[in-house]
């Protein structure tokens, strides 16, 4: 029995003040590093707003900012009318081989952006296999795809798998006896799509477009390769804080604010729509996917087969073309061989793989236990400590990984906490940025975990730490460790922050990639890519036979 | 303007299942008509069959005689209300019971006025602009019913309604229904698994088991003189006893204890092995020792204007009902003498498929 009036310090309340301080240096420290180096004045010491004025007086900078909300714009639209309907096609139609479809969507997306860049150039680029064969068909003169098209055609099929996942989850708790009930009262089946299906799955809608246009607004691999002169904001960010020729970290930092700023705004227009429009919904007669016959079964498969074979094609081309062999390692010489891969994985002193292997896991560890905890502290614990926590570790969710990565070059370079260049930097930013995922999903398994469940042990004289450790921790395991999966597949697919902290000895399989692809290493860089393709593919499969499931959520 | 539904041997196959086998009925205009029975016995297939969710793999449905097999559900003009409701919820009440009106291209002129008048019909004119969410399930369901009525529908179709409401709502919800069927006159087939329900509500119901129907009449007729022994176990309590004819035929012989009765049919031979079906209202309850079937009284249950008594006959358990103006009640232990009344018992063959009972003079 504790005394009345005298406040007792438990381990929950101990651990949140740990958590808090950590995010508060990992998280806000850096963030309010960068927001005051774009305002100081490096000569007077003061503050200015030079380095924003200079951004948007100059259209040599500010082009960019339009260049990216234009491809971004067109790719988060054309990612919609393509995952969209996939979306609605496969949750009504009998198509064959839905399996190995949801895999394939699932692979094209698990995939970095650039690689489908750089596989696209391959094929579509001015010396592509595909354009190649058309000029000297047609005798024209293609030069490729580059530039706006190129970018909008990478980014849209990497990222309508997205929407295609978000809304189907959404079509699965949609109950048909809506559909039936429009259909009753006149409406055709279009118009009972367009009436009552769209309204109804919008707020999922606007959530997964969001995610999309943040993707694509803040990668800078895809249009680095497949842009040529079409330059886009995280470009400028990233010569204007690693270029060569001169690099401003001030005004790199006020580039950081501004594309912070653009994701918030986002990000709370988003919410705020999803406020207005949002019905909880559980089908009590979900759709069921119907045999149809004739036309309307030939064009879905159509519709479906074609969508997944453009969105899965840079994969086959990189695998195909890693057992070609090459001329000093960018011209093919049409035979097949081995050579990529007896060159990047026997290399000398070659860290990539094992890098890449290393950092993943301790940041999976890192997140999945910093998850579990921090989850359970907001869900069951709440007080303003635990909700400040909760926001704090939402933030990575709006910055870009690049942003994350120089504001933790920054912050982390000089006394008191020396970091950089360490793998300890590179595996704190690889879990940071899936931190909010996967507390996401750690909350709503918790919420699902009856509080009674708990207090029943509690009843029977356990104490509240043996409670966790004895049942709520176990029976949020399974759920925790199939989202773990997913996050594995993802952090080491990273490529924007890891591009900004990595250095010699901390080089990782997309950071390698990226480097021989820049340096027109084609075939190392598709062996490499073919060792992160059947990695996040065994990966899949063994999250599907944890999970026992067909779903994903990501 | 109320139109007959023909139903005429209709087939409905899940792959190779086959879940209704040539089954055959007519609704007659205006009427409330009920598809009764346990689930998974084809009612609610039928249904859908009806509106056009389901397709028709053979046999026709005519409405007012026009066959609707191959007219899709927008084109059929039927109303329907949905077990879970199914109201729009990105909607207002008012946008709901609207929603059919604006398909059918009326004016928003047309449309206020109408909606107004069913919104009073079902007395839920104060929401109208409530959004789903923030009605009580009765309140959702009168939306339902007011979304299937406004639009003047042929025929009003209504798929389990009230099972998701709690019992006291459903007794209310159920004359609702009834009486606004009533006052609109539209030809009308609903769906439930629920007994008393359909007994309360129906002009004719069917009783169906397997996809079969057993028995298609009116409630009172269904619950005296049920077809076969499902329809008589299906439908209230039935005590089911083992006799047989007597030898002149003229009665039942439980071994024993003769009942003459005047209404067996030819079916009837003497001597025939039988199953009696008696309703425990529909025995008499005695102490005192005489002729009938003898019991001992394990168990009573007092529930104010009747009691219930578990009795044991044998190896075999009976309930009976009595009225409770009968000042005492027999205590558990006790010998007591069960008759039955004559003209209320019911008589099957031996498989319990057929009737013993011979079809009363038309009143």
């Amino acid at each position: 029995m504790h005394e009345p009036g005298k406040k007792k310090v438990d381990g929950w309340f101990a651990l949140g003040l740990l958590l808090t301080a950590l995010f508060l240096v990992f998280v806000l420290y850096p963030l309010l590093l960068i927001l005051y180096k774009s305002v100081l004045d490096p000569a007077s010491g003061g503050t200015t707003t030079a380095n924003f004025v200079k951004f948007f007086s100059r259209k040599y900078y500010w082009i960019t900012l339009w260049n990216s909300v234009k491809v971004t714009t067109c790719s988060t639209f054309i990612a919609v009318l393509l995952g969209l309907p996939m979306a609605y096609v496969l949750r009504n139609v009998k198509i064959r081989g839905l399996s190995v479809i949801n895999i394939l969507i699932v692979i094209s997306y698990l995939s970095p952006p650039f690689i489908g860049a750089y596989a696209w150039v391959q094929m579509l680029g001015r010396n592509g296999l595909i354009t190649n064969i058309f000029n000297k068909l047609f005798g024209i003169q293609f030069a490729g795809i580059y530039g706006f098209a190129g970018i909008v055609l990478v980014f849209s099929l990497q990222s309508f798998p997205l929407v295609y996942m978000y809304v189907s989850g959404a079509l699965k708790n949609l109950d048909n006896s809506l559909n039936e009930a429009a259909r009753s009262l006149g409406c055709s089946t279009f118009q009972s799509v367009w009436r009552v299906v769209t309204p109804l799955i919008l707020p999922t809608l606007l959530a997964s477009a969001l995610l999309v246009f943040m993707r694509v607004f803040s990668d800078f691999g895809t249009p680095m390769l497949i842009g040529e002169g079409y330059r886009t904001f995280p470009v400028l960010i990233y010569t204007q804080f690693m270029g060569e020729v001169s690099t401003d970290s001030h005004f790199a930092a006020a580039l950081c604010v501004i594309v912070i700023g653009i994701t918030l705004a986002l990000f709370f227009l988003q919410g705020l729509l999803a406020r207005r429009w949002s019905y909880s919904m559980s089908a009590l007669r979900p759709m069921e996917a119907k045999k149809y016959s004739g036309l309307s079964n030939f064009l879905a498969h159509l519709f479906v087969l074609s969508v997944v074979a453009l969105a899965i094609i840079p994969q086959c081309t990189v695998i195909f073309s890693s057992f070609l062999e090459t001329k000093g390692g960018h011209v093919y010489t049409g035979n097949f061989s081995l050579e990529n891969y007896a060159n990047t994985l026997l290399a000398k002193d070659n860290n990539a793989i094992v890098n890449t292997y290393l950092f993943g896991v301790a940041a999976i560890a890192l997140v999945v236990v910093m998850g579990v905890l921090i989850s359970y502290l907001s869900t069951r614990k709440k007080s303003p400590l635990t909700a400040t926590l909760d926001t704090m570790t939402m933030m990575p969710y709006i910055i870009p990984g690049s942003v994350l990565g120089i504001s933790f070059l920054y912050a982390f370079n000089a006394p008191p906490l020396i970091l950089a260049n360490t793998p300890l930097i590179m595996i704190i930013a690889l879990s940071l940025r899936r931190m909010p995922y996967t507390i996401r999903s750690s909350t709503a398994i918790i919420s699902q975990i009856s509080p009674s469940i708990e207090e029943a042990a509690i009843s029977f004289g356990a104490s509240e730490r043996t409670t966790f450790l004895k049942i709520t921790l176990p029976m949020m395991l399974p759920g925790v460790l199939a989202g773990a999966i997913m996050s594995w597949i993802t952090i080491i697919s990273e490529l924007s922050s890891s591009i900004i902290l990595y250095t010699s000895r901390t080089r990782t399989l997309t950071v390698a990639i990226y480097a021989e692809v820049i340096r027109s290493n084609f075939g190392n860089a598709a062996a490499y890519s073919t060792v992160l393709t059947v990695t996040s593919v065994l990966s899949l499969l063994l999250f599907y036979k944890l999970s026992g499931k067909r779903e994903i959520s990501i | 303007m109320s139109v007959t539904i023909d139903i005429d041997n209709v087939v409905k196959k899940y792959g190779d299942l086959t879940v209704v086998n040539g089954l055959s009925l007519k609704v007659d205009p205006g009427e409330f008509f009920t598809l009764l029975g346990p689930s998974g016995c084809g009612k609610t297939t039928l249904l859908r069959m009806i509106i056009g969710f389901n397709s028709i793999e053979a046999g026709e449905i005519r409405v007012d005689g026009r066959v609707v097999n191959d007219v899709p559900t927008d084109k059929r003009n039927m109303g329907m209300v949905f077990q879970n409701y199914a109201i729009f919820p990105h909607m207002t009440v008012y946008e709901n019971v609207a929603f059919g009106l604006k398909m059918r291209k009326l004016s928003n002129a047309e449309i206020a006025p109408r909606v107004a008048e069913i919104l009073e019909l079902v007395k839920i004119d104060a929401l109208r602009d409530r959004k789903p969410t923030e009605l009580s399930g009765g309140q959702q369901q009168r939306v339902a019913l007011a979304r299937a009525i406004v639009i003047q529908p042929e025929v009003l179709l209504m798929d389990e309604p009230l099972s998701n409401l709690d019992a006291k709502l459903r007794v209310e919800m159920r004359n609702v229904i009834k009486n606004i069927q009533h006052k609109l006159g539209i030809t009308t087939v609903y769906v439930t698994h629920d007994q008393e329900e359909a007994l309360a509500v129906s002009d004719r119901l069917a009783v169906m088991n397997a996809g079969v129907i057993q028995q298609i009449d009116t409630p009172q007729r269904v619950y005296q003189r049920p077809a076969n022994l499902f329809v008589s176990t299906f439908i209230g309590l039935s005590n089911v006893l083992n006799g047989k004819i007597t030898g002149d035929g003229k009665g039942v012989d439980f071994g024993g204890y003769m009942v003459e009765m005047d209404n067996l049919n030819e079916l009837a031979k003497p001597n025939a092995p039988v199953l009696v079906s008696v309703r425990p209202e529909e025995f008499v309850i005695d102490r005192a020792a005489g002729e009938g079937l003898k019991a001992v009284v394990k168990n009573r249950v007092f529930l104010g204007s009747t009691i219930h008594y578990f009795l044991e006959m044998g190896d075999k358990e009976l309930e009976v009902i009595d009225r409770a103006d009968n000042l005492e009640m027999i205590p558990a232990g006790a010998q007591v003498t069960l008759t039955a009344k004559a003209n209320k018992i019911n008589v099957f063959d031996e498989s319990g498929g057929r009737s013993l009972i011979a079809a009363e003079r038309t009143q």
